[in-house]
């Protein structure tokens, strides 16, 4: 899995690239915490790049969505598709991840969201 | 509606027959457990779409085996039946491990995940996304069997030891053409 970070106005856009499965979704875990920890407010995570989740994936963004709300900081997830999509749907998260269509879509309602706090 | 699906526990059930299923054994190294998964899935026909899901489902089968079952014992194995055709999948996974003690215990705890979801009652919701024991990890997700509930629609199965889990996949055959009894 690869992971590359990008940054837009007061965002960070994580591109995920690479199957999240067991042996490797604790590195976007390990990211993210650390970017939690440097007080980054805003995120998108792009699974444009991922064809594969397993439950281990899925675990590791139930962990950093719930950290990310606990602190009362954003979220938007872009790009879902395939496999991924199905995964999501068959744990019955669909509609609790923060799932958007694109990155732009992302921006746009994070920026919305910036301008209601 | 609100529908209870869960997991059974029969000793008896037919998905447990073994009969017409192909076998493959394996070591309890859970540096493999995708690719044990890639080699069974490897029989599918090419005619069933979505390939990376089935093996993702069933990767989560072995992985239970391997880690939770076998506790990683590398001279305890990890037996796969399996059988495909255009229609169906059907697997079995059964390790040497004490059997999954807290089975029922599971039930409930989907039954009531299901129900805040039937609610959409996502707060509530949140204390089941996560199915935990003390056995647990950092790195288990805790939610693998509730997609296999949903996933292998023909039924998720144990024997009475709970060491062995038997689950079945009805596939949708695409149409072609033009269907006269329209």
């Amino acid at each position: 899995m690869e992971i590359k970070l990008k940054k837009y106005s007061s965002t960070y856009i994580i591109e995920v690239a690479g199957d999240m499965d067991l042996y490797s979704s604790f590195e976007l875990k390990d990211v993210v915490t650390k970017m939690l920890a440097k007080d980054i407010k805003n995120y998108v995570i792009d699974l444009a790049k991922v064809d594969y989740i397993d439950s281990s994936g899925i675990g590791v963004l139930i962990h950093i969505y719930s950290n990310i709300k606990k602190l009362n900081r954003i979220l938007k997830i872009s790009n879902v598709h395939g496999s991924v999509e199905k995964v999501i749907k068959l744990t019955k998260l669909s509609q609790y991840f923060p799932i958007v269509g694109s990155v732009k879509d992302a921006l746009l309602l994070i920026e919305q969201a910036k301008k209601g706090q | 509606m609100f529908e209870n699906k869960k997991i059974i526990i029969d000793d008896n059930n037919k998905l447990l027959n073994r009969d017409g299923l192909f076998l493959k054994e394996f070591q309890s190294d859970f540096r493999q457990v995708r690719f044990f998964s890639m080699v069974i899935v490897q029989k599918a026909p090419p005619e069933i779409k979505e390939i990376n899901l089935l093996e993702q489902q069933i990767s989560e089968l072995i992985k239970n085996a391997v880690k939770h079952g076998n506790n990683k014992d590398i001279n305890k194995k990890v037996r796969i039946w399996a059988a495909f055709d255009t229609s169906f999948a059907h697997v079995i996974v059964e390790d040497e491990g004490e059997g999954f003690k807290q089975l029922e215990n599971w039930n409930k705890f989907n039954k009531k995940r299901s129900e805040c979801f039937e609610n959409q009652d996502f707060d509530a919701m949140e204390k089941y996304f996560e199915y935990r024991t003390d056995k647990s990890d950092e790195n288990d997700g805790g939610n693998a069997l509730f997609a296999t509930l949903e996933y292998w629609d023909g039924g998720v199965v144990f024997n009475a030891k709970k060491n062995c889990i038997a689950v079945y996949k009805n596939f949708e055959k695409k149409k072609h053409g033009i269907d006269l009894n329209k």
